[in-house]
């Protein structure tokens, strides 16, 4: 059968379902290229450099540790001055000028020197997360870097830092075994600052996010503080406790505004009214109403979707035909099977396409929501990770929420086909984006 | 050779007999003295002026007139879905309301319910009426095989052709058992072909139902076909011109419309409807927007 495309620039008209479902994944796997590529290709943007090791100067109070971000330049200049301290420090050595400080100090700086490459043995596996303080196993590991047996996978010691090392080994060797009594008396060199480019600690990599979202959510409960997983129940069960209250009222009330005019002029002003004002500015007030706990939360997201609902509903609802209802008033139909047998029906799609909308807003207003009175789910955690600028956590979060919006959207697009098989194809509001493209009529 | 036609008022003496029958049956609706006023920004619009009528068992009326002559606005009156400025309109003596299941109405646009199947459509009447599922399924069954959509009693109107929703909404207007039936230009929106098979359709339908039809259309040809009286309106105001008897004898075939009596009330109908053609000068002024060759003169 010879097949007749339809081209790619065609005004109005459907691109085969395999085109379709072909841009489909390409609108996402676009942004997550980009996001990928700015993450791993080093000469793209990486303003920063991510230490591995760091180093004390002199005189400063700012104390930067390994895993912080510097700005280029900055760290530029924070090798420098480690340089020009080593240089001060190689003057001691040479007899050059005399160490004043009392012994027990300099062994001190000099044990914080041996310790510098804790976090760095950690990431190369040579030690675990504790024991990044244990002098012995470091000192073993000094040991294995002089000598050239350990060399690192993940991060390795610039030769600038090797020789310095090396130097330094010299005369801790002598020790043998580590004794914090036994460091030489005269000061070491520190190793220089190390790092790699990385971007800004708000762009996270996505190895790193897909790890850390692995991490949270696999997390089991211990007792002590939430898990992800029972602070996603929480959210859930607020979004859709405080949605399903307005559904409830507003559902009904918006039909009865749409059908009756009585309703309509009782209740449709002061409602248009009453959804300019904001639900956010209700928070205090729902706080004094209803306590610190989950009920002020429920209620914003109530205040938040109710009044549009209403107001929504009842104009969808007088968008229906009227014909329909003539022709059912000709067959005998009379006010309660007008609403019940008519109008319901008749509007139930466009109502139900209404409701995804508005599902969208309640989950606006849950993040605010769950941030008054006493702070709660999601948005807690992503309150005060992003405080700590750990946004590896935040972004695994953030993108949780905005697949489970997309996900049941999907899910109510794709069940409206057998809800209401009725409805003619190409009358939707949002495709089911994935697997519309394959059904051929 | 000039044909010249019998009058439409000359009546086969069978014609008459019938006529006669008719007018004795015993009257179904009577309209009295109808008059719709609309308020509108430029003034009040008079769309229907003094109209009376009756409407006999098992009569089937047609009403045909010019376009905005208020045909729909009468129709809508007559079934208790717009109420007139006075006058009014009684169904078996009794004085319409508000619209209810005595006057079924099928409407030009397509009015079945889209959620409900065709099987549903039919039994949402019978249903509201009070009847059991189990009886008005049967009965439902039994219409929608009477207008042939036996195949698509589970179809979903937005599945089907404009012939056969049409069909569909006569039998839900008729398996509600109206007194009288209502239809709107029910055939307008369908092609010639189609809608002289639904005419057929009808007329068969009406010989095996006890039900008196108020038809509008502006087709001629199908006022006459389908019609016992025209029922002939003209415009501004929406008056009534002329109710015409059809001497065109029953059961109807479409070779009747190359027939005297056929042609007569068809030449009829244009003189009430047509007005006189206008002279040559008074013709609208068409500027020509393509060079016409004399050739294709
Ligand atoms: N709701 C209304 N408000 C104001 N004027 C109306 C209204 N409905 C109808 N009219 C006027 O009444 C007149 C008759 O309208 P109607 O629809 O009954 O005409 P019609 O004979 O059915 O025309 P058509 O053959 O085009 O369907 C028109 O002039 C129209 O403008
Ligand atoms: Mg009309």
């Amino acid at each position: 059968m010879p097949k007749n495309k339809v081209p790619w620039f065609a005004v109005r008209q459907d691109l085969s379902g395999r085109r379709q479902s072909l841009l489909a994944l390409l609108s996402f796997a676009l942004p997550i290229g980009l996001w990928c590529l700015v993450s791993y290709v080093p000469s793209i943007w990486h303003p920063d450099v991510r230490l591995h090791i760091s180093a004390e100067r002199e005189g400063s109070s700012t104390v930067y540790t390994p895993g912080n971000h510097l700005g280029k330049d900055h760290f530029q200049r924070f090798v420098q001055t480690i340089r020009e301290q080593n240089l001060e420090i190689q003057r001691y050595w040479r007899g050059e000028q005399e160490v004043t400080e009392p012994p027990r100090m300099v062994r001190r700086s000099n044990q914080r020197v041996l310790r510098q490459i804790g976090r760095f043995a950690v990431a190369n596996g040579w030690l675990e997360r504790d024991e990044r303080q244990d002098d012995e196993k470091l000192f073993e590991i000094w040991r294995g870097l002089a000598e050239g047996e350990l060399r690192g996978r993940e991060q390795r010691l610039t030769e600038e830092n090797l020789e310095i090392l090396r130097a330094n080994w010299a005369w801790l060797e002598e020790m043998e075994t580590f004794s914090a009594a036994a460091l030489p008396a005269i000061p070491l060199q520190q190793l220089l600052p190390q790092g790699r480019p990385a971007n800004p600690v708000f762009l996270p990599n996505p190895h790193d996010v897909v790890l850390s979202w692995w991490d949270l959510f696999s997390e089991e409960p211990t007792g002590e503080g939430k898990t992800l997983r029972e602070r996603l129940g929480y959210s859930l069960r607020i979004v859709f406790s405080g949605f399903l209250l307005s559904c409830l009222i507003g559902l009904p009330l918006g039909v009865l505004c749409g059908t009756y005019n009585l309703f309509s002029r009782l209740f449709e002003p002061f409602v248009d009214f009453f959804r300019y004002m904001p639900a956010p500015v209700f928070s205090t007030l729902l706080v004094a109403i209803f306590g610190a706990h989950d009920a002020p939360k429920i209620a914003l997201i109530f205040v938040g979707t109710f009044f549009q609902m209403v107001l929504v509903i009842a104009k969808t609802t007088r968008l229906l035909d009227r014909s329909l209802l003539e022709a059912a008033q000709t067959l005998g139909a009379k006010n309660r099977h007008l609403v019940l047998k008519v109008i319901v029906p008749g509007v139930m799609p466009n109502v139900y396409n209404d409701l995804r909308i508005l599902l969208g807003w309640a989950w606006t207003w849950l993040v605010i929501a769950e941030l008054i009175g006493v702070k709660a789910g999601l948005t807690e955690f992503i309150e005060t990770q992003g405080r700590w600028r750990n946004f590896d956590l935040v972004f695994p979060v953030i993108i949780t929420i905005g697949l489970i919006g997309f996900a049941t959207d999907q899910l109510l697009a794709f069940l409206r086909r057998f809800l209401f098989p009725w409805e003619p194809k190409g009358y939707r509001l949002s495709l089911n984006w994935l697997t519309e493209g394959h059904r051929k009529e | 050779m000039p044909i010249t036609l019998p009058s439409y008022r000359e009546q086969a003496p069978e014609v008459k007999e019938r006529f006669d029958r008719l007018k004795q049956r015993p009257v179904k609706m009577e309209v009295r003295g109808l008059y719709k006023v609309f308020g509108s920004t430029d003034g009040p619009v008079t769309a229907l002026q003094g109209i009376d009528f009756t409407l006999h068992r098992r009569e089937f009326l047609s009403v045909i007139g010019p376009s905005g002559c208020g045909k729909s606005t009468l129709i809508r009156i007559l079934a208790g879905l717009e109420i007139p400025t006075s006058g009014e309109v009684s169904v078996d003596g009794q004085v319409v309301r508000g619209p209810g299941a005595d006057c079924g109405m099928v409407f030009q646009s397509y009015t079945l319910f889209p959620w409900l199947t065709v099987k549903q459509n039919v039994m949402f009447g019978l249903k509201i009426a009070g009847n059991s599922s189990n009886k008005a399924e049967a009965e439902a069954r039994e219409w929608v095989s009477l207008v042939g959509l036996e195949r698509f009693e589970n179809s979903y109107p937005n599945q089907l052709s404009g012939g056969m929703k049409q069909r569909a909404a006569i039998a839900r207007a008729l398996a509600n058992r109206p007194k009288v039936l209502l239809m709107d230009e029910p055939f307008g929106a369908l092609d010639a072909q189609t809608r002289a098979n639904m005419q057929s359709y009808l007329l068969e339908i009406w010989r095996n139902v006890d039900v008196s039809i108020v038809f509008i259309t502006h087709d001629l040809d199908e006022a006459i076909y389908l019609a016992d009286r025209i029922l002939v309106l003209k415009a501004n105001p929406g008056e009534v011109e002329e109710l015409i008897e059809v001497p065109v004898p029953r059961p109807r075939a479409t070779s009747q419309f190359l027939e005297p009596p056929f042609l007569a009330t068809r030449k009829r109908l244009e003189a009430l409807i047509h007005p006189p053609e206008k002279s040559l000068k008074q013709r609208l002024k068409i500027s020509r927007m393509t060079e016409v060759g004399d050739d294709v003169e």
